[in-house]
């Protein structure tokens, strides 16, 4: 893992704390970064470290920023297990065969925002149930889930051209 | 078929996520359960990190926070006048007692330094720790209503589950001798909330106020807490009541804490019934 990568990667978590913290806009949006992170790891980091890092991540933030402890590891884990899949399945087995990483330069904006849909969906998914969905009117999670779904896919766009090495002007 | 190599790593790498998958929902289950010891010390460590980063925050609304508080002190000053009125009157009954301690309560000032809205699981950080005589579950009302339950204490802030939680939910009366039921936050604004299982044959008005029970530990009785709205009947059996809540929630300040003299006595007994 590069250097450069680490470090925006720490804090682009910390961004997350910052915004489970201060960015109370409604309640129908969860503004999330930590799916796209874990998505952007090197193809090279094997999906039992992906899974350790993910732990670490949710954990954290968990700690730190959320009400209750769980929550975002929970949701983040199933994306660190199938991120290797999806890469796979949206960019071709070369990906990981090769050692690349994906870019928005390399793949075009299509494929990438379809990656992001796919690990944001699961994410939000498991996040908004252990969230007390059970509790609330469908209709209610079904708005939280598509507007937080469209806000984190513009949000993720914005995080893979910050840490995919490729699109570096 | 696949190589035994890569079924290795399939099988590998399931058990680390089924091994992580299982105590980070061991970690969130105990999450609603208050008292569980993890629990505790991630929200007293919460209440370290972010309780002192508030202050910068609200030294630029100080003239708001002057405002609310002249408003405040007018309030306060009336109702002064009034008990000294009463207190005048009175004056030949000997017994005496502090305004800090009235049936069996224990009150006492605290602010709140940092309050968490969007989320379905969210939490108020207080001011105030056990160095200012904060104890674990004391309740935290305004004049107006329930604004939620103290769960961990540090040295010098609180942390504490906001009415706006899934988890919280608050024993109210209908109107100061109607039915019982539990009232829940609606989830969406800082102002709603539901009053749940009221039985079909007792008669309310949409404006008819809900206040405290009085059956919880936590919280003395006949607090308002909001006005009824529209209702609807659930499974034919009750009535599921939207309230109005009198105190915004996500807007509050200064709170009082309440903390039950008697709580400890009560839930010793409450065990003792469970473990004869």
């Amino acid at each position: 893992m590069k250097n450069n990568f680490l470090v925006l990667y720490i804090l682009l978590v910390a961004a997350q704390m910052l915004i489970c913290n201060y960015l109370h806009l409604t309640p129908y949006l969860m503004l999330t970064l930590l799916p796209t992170l874990v998505l952007c790891l090197p193809t090279k980091v094997k999906t039992a470290a992906a899974l350790l890092i993910a732990f670490a991540t949710g954990l954290s933030v968990d700690l730190i920023a959320e009400g209750a402890l769980g929550i975002n590891t929970v949701a983040l884990l199933p994306v660190a297990l199938l991120r290797r899949s999806i890469c796979d399945f949206i960019f071709g087995e070369e990906l990981v065969v090769r050692g690349e990483d994906f870019s928005i330069r390399k793949y075009g904006l299509p494929k990438v925002l379809f990656a992001l849909f796919l690990v944001l969906s699961l994410f939000l998914v498991i996040y908004l149930w252990a969230d007390g969905a059970a509790t609330r009117p469908w209709l209610f999670n079904l708005i939280r889930f598509a507007v937080s779904l469209a806000a984190g896919m513009l949000l993720g766009v914005a995080v893979v051209d910050m840490l995919m090495p490729d699109d570096r002007r | 078929m696949r190589k035994p190599g890569k079924i290795i790593t399939i099988l590998f790498n399931a058990a680390i996520f089924i091994i992580l998958e299982v105590a980070a929902l061991g970690m969130l289950r105990s999450g609603k359960a208050q008292d569980f010891f993890i629990t505790k010390g991630a929200h007293a460590f919460m209440a370290k990190v972010w309780g002192g980063s508030e202050s910068v925050k609200y030294y630029f609304s100080l003239k708001q926070a002057n405002e609310q508080l002249a408003a405040q002190n007018f309030a306060l000053t009336q109702e002064l006048l009034a008990w000294r009125h009463d207190a005048e009157e009175a004056k030949r009954d000997s017994l005496t007692r502090s305004f800090e301690d009235i049936g069996g309560f224990h009150y006492m000032s605290a602010t709140i330094v940092k309050i968490s809205r969007n989320k379905q699981h969210n939490y108020l950080i207080i001011g105030q720790g056990s160095e200012d005589g904060v104890v674990p579950h004391s309740g935290i009302i305004t004049n107006d209503g329930v604004v939620g339950i103290v769960d961990a204490v540090g040295k010098h802030y609180s942390y504490a589950l906001s009415f706006m939680n899934t988890d919280f939910s608050l024993s109210a009366r209908l109107g100061r001798e109607g039915a019982v039921g539990p009232l829940v936050w609606d989830g969406k604004t800082s102002g709603g909330a539901i009053l749940k299982e009221i039985p079909l044959q007792y008669k309310f008005a949409p404006g008819d106020t809900v206040y405290t029970s009085g059956f919880s530990s936590i919280f003395p009785a006949d607090i308002p807490i909001g006005l009824t709205g529209e209702s609807r009947i659930v499974n034919g059996a009750t009535y599921d009541i939207n309230v109005r809540l009198l105190q915004d929630v996500g807007a509050v300040r200064y709170v009082t804490l309440v903390n039950n003299v008697g709580r400890q006595e009560i839930e010793t007994l409450e065990e003792e019934e469970v473990q004869p």
